[in-house]
C-alpha cells in the first residue's frame, strides 16, 4: 500500500516513486481534452452554421494596418536577441547548479555528520562559483550585451 | 509516498479546475469593473445584476464568433500554440497545496535508541497520518515542489512564440520576440529570488516551506528584498501591465495575438489570468505564510479549516486584487528599460541576496541581519540606479533604438 522506504545517511526516507506523479499526468489529460474540445468545438460550430463566416480576400490578409502587408513576415530581427537567449543559457545552468546546493545545504533532512565534514568546504566552494559567475557577468556587462540601443 | 486513490483524485482535479476557470472569468470581469472605477467610469453593468452575468455572456461571445484562419498562417502551430499555452499554464497549479497542509514525513534518522525496524515503522505512521491530513493539493507531498512550477510555468513562452511566429504577420512576431526575451530575462531573477528562502526552509516542497513559516515567521520578515525581486518578476512573467509590452495596444495592435480570433483568442487571454492565480498563491505561500495567521490557526476540526480556508483565500485574493491595481498606478516601460532592470539590477540584487543569506546561515546569525542587508541593499541600489538615470539623460539622443 506504502511506498518502499529507502535508508540514506539521513536516516529512513520514502524511495522516489512515479506514483506521485500519477496525479499531474491525470491532470495533463484532463487539460488536453480540455483544450483539444474547446479548439474543436469551436470548429465545430462554424461548420454546423452557427457562426457568421464571410471570409475575403482582404480578410485573409494579415493585419498591418489597414494597409497591403509589405515583403514578409519572416523578416530579420536584432543579433540581441540571440544575446540575450545565450546569456540565459548560462544563467539558467548557474541556477540550476544552485538548486540542489540551496535544498541540502542548511536542511535538516541531511545528516549532522555531512555538515561537520563538508558544510564549510562546501560553503567557500559556492562562493567561489558565485564570483566566478560575477566576473562572467561583469565581462557581460562591459561587452555592452545588456545596452538596447 | 503516494496511497494513489484514483477517484478522489479525479473529483479534486474536475472541481479544482473548475474553480479556477471560474476565477479566471470573474477576474476579468473584476479588471473592467477595477478599471471604470480607476478611471471614473461605471464598467459592465448590463448583464444580469450588477453585470455579474457579463462573463457568461463574454464567454458565449468567444464560442459564436467569425473563425478567421488567415491564409498565410502555419496551420498546425497557429492551432497549437493557444493550447500549450493554456495547457502549460493550468498545469502549473497542480503542485499549489491550495487550503490547510502539512508538510510531508522527513527523514527518520536510525539512532542507539532508535533501530532501523522501528525507525521504519515511524516513518510508515508518519507517511500514513500524512495522508490522512492532506487532502487539499493536486499532487501532494511532491519532492520538486516549485521547481515543477517554474519549469512548466516557463513553457507558456512556447505558446507565445509559436502562436506569434505561425502568424506570419509582422506584429505578431515583433509581440512574440518581445515576449519571449522578457520571459527569459525574468526567469533567472524569478529563479535566484527565492534561493534565500529555500536555504532556510531546506526545501522546494510549499508545504514544507509553509511550515517553516509556520514555525519561524513569515519570510517577508526576513526576505522583503527576495519578495520584492519575486513579485517583479512574476509580474514581468504574466506580461502584467508595467511589463505588457508584448501586446503593447499602442504600439504593436495585439502583440503575439493580433491574427487570432473566436475561441482560440479566448483562451490566449486566459493564460495571464491563470497565471495570475497561480502566483498569487505563490506569495502569499512562500512569503505570507499561506494558511497562517497568529493566533488564528490553532483552531481544530473543520471550523480550522474554515478559518485556514479563509486566511488563505484573503491573502491569494488581496494578492489579485494588487495586480489589478497596480495596473493602473505604473505606467509602461520602454523595450531597453525592461532589459536593464531584469539584468542589471535585478540579477546582481538576488545574487547580494543569496550571498548574504547563505552567510548568515553559515555563521549561524540571527535573520533579522537579512532584514537589515535588505533594506540597505535596496537602497543602495535605489542611489546607484537614479545617479545612473541622471548620466543617460545628458547623453545626447542620436542612435535609433533597437527592436
Amino acid at each position: 500500500m506504502f511506498a518502499d522506504a529507502v535508508r540514506t545517511s539521513a536516516g529512513v526516507e520514502s524511495a522516489f516513486q512515479l506514483a506521485d506523479y500519477y496525479p499531474i499526468f491525470l491532470f495533463l489529460g484532463l487539460l488536453v481534452a480540455f483544450v483539444l474540445g474547446t479548439l474543436f468545438s469551436s470548429q465545430l460550430f462554424h461548420r454546423l452554421g452557427l457562426k457568421p463566416f464571410s471570409a475575403t480576400a482582404v480578410k485573409l490578409m494579415p493585419y498591418e494596418s489597414g494597409m497591403d502587408p509589405i515583403g514578409s513576415a519572416r523578416m530579420q530581427f536584432d543579433v540581441k536577441f540571440y544575446l540575450i537567449a545565450i546569456l540565459f543559457l548560462v544563467f539558467d545552468v548557474e541556477l540550476l547548479f544552485l538548486y540542489p546546493w540551496a535544498v541540502v545545504a542548511y536542511s535538516d533532512a541531511a545528516s549532522p555528520a555531512w555538515h561537520e565534514n563538508f558544510g564549510r568546504l562546501v560553503f567557500w566552494e559556492v562562493l567561489v562559483f558565485l564570483v566566478s559567475l560575477a566576473v562572467g557577468y561583469v565581462y557581460a556587462w562591459r561587452k555592452g550585451v545588456f545596452e538596447w540601443r | 509516498m503516494t496511497d494513489f486513490d484514483f477517484t478522489y483524485a479525479v473529483i479534486l482535479m474536475v472541481v479544482v479546475f473548475a474553480a479556477i476557470m471560474g476565477s479566471v472569468a470573474y477576474l476579468t470581469f473584476a479588471e473592467r469593473k477595477i478599471s471604470a472605477w480607476v478611471q471614473d467610469r461605471i464598467g459592465p453593468n448590463r448583464v444580469g445584476p450588477w453585470g455579474l452575468l457579463q462573463v457568461a455572456a463574454d464567454g458565449l461571445k468567444f464560442f459564436f464568433k467569425e473563425d478567421i484562419i488567415p491564409k498565410h498562417v502555419d496551420r498546425v502551430f497557429y492551432f497549437l500554440a493557444p493550447g500549450i499555452g493554456v495547457a502549460t499554464a493550468l498545469l502549473a497549479f497542480s503542485i499549489v497545496p491550495f487550503g490547510p497542509s502539512t508538510p510531508a514525513p522527513g527523514p527518520v534518522g536510525v539512532t542507539a535508541e532508535k533501530p532501523l525496524d522501528a525507525a521504519i515503522a515511524q516513518h510508515e505512521a508518519d507517511v500514513k497520518s500524512y495522508h490522512e491530513h492532506t487532502i487539499f493539493a493536486l499532487a501532494p507531498g511532491l519532492d520538486i515542489g516549485i521547481l515543477f512550477a517554474f519549469a512548466i510555468g516557463s513553457l507558456v513562452v512556447y505558446g507565445i512564440i509559436l502562436g506569434g511566429w505561425s502568424s506570419n504577420s509582422k506584429y505578431s512576431l515583433l509581440g512574440s520576440l518581445r515576449s519571449s526575451a522578457q520571459i527569459i530575462s525574468y526567469e533567472i531573477p524569478l529563479g535566484m529570488s527565492v534561493l534565500g528562502v529555500f536555504l532556510f526552509a531546506g526545501s522546494v516542497n510549499l508545504e514544507k516551506i509553509l511550515d517553516y513559516q509556520i514555525h519561524h515567521g513569515w519570510f517577508i520578515l526576513y526576505q522583503p528584498l527576495g519578495f520584492l525581486l519575486f513579485i517583479v518578476s512574476v509580474y514581468a512573467e504574466c506580461n502584467r501591465l508595467p511589463f505588457d509590452l508584448p501586446e503593447a495596444e499602442q504600439e504593436l495592435v495585439g502583440g503575439f495575438h493580433t491574427e487570432y480570433g473566436s475561441m482560440k483568442l479566448g483562451l490566449l487571454l486566459m493564460v495571464d489570468y491563470i497565471h495570475m492565480i497561480t502566483t498569487s498563491f505563490f506569495m502569499a505561500i512562500i512569503f505570507f505564510g499561506g494558511w497562517h495567521f497568529p493566533g488564528l490557526s490553532n483552531i481544530d476540526g473543520i471550523g480550522g479549516m474554515v478559518v485556514k480556508f479563509l486566511i488563505l483565500g484573503a491573502k491569494v485574493f488581496f494578492f489579485l486584487m494588487l495586480y489589478m491595481i497596480v495596473r493602473w498606478t505604473i505606467p509602461r516601460f520602454k523595450f531597453d528599460q525592461l532589459m536593464a532592470l531584469a539584468w542589471q539590477v535585478m540579477i546582481p540584487l538576488a545574487m547580494v541576496n543569496l550571498v548574504s543569506v547563505m552567510i548568515v546561515k553559515e555563521y549561524q546569525l540571527t535573520p533579522w541581519i537579512l532584514t537589515v542587508t535588505s533594506i540597505v541593499t535596496f537602497l543602495a541600489a535605489a542611489v546607484i540606479s537614479t545617479r545612473e538615470k541622471l548620466t543617460v539623460i545628458q547623453r545626447p539622443v542620436n542612435a535609433a533604438h533597437s527592436a
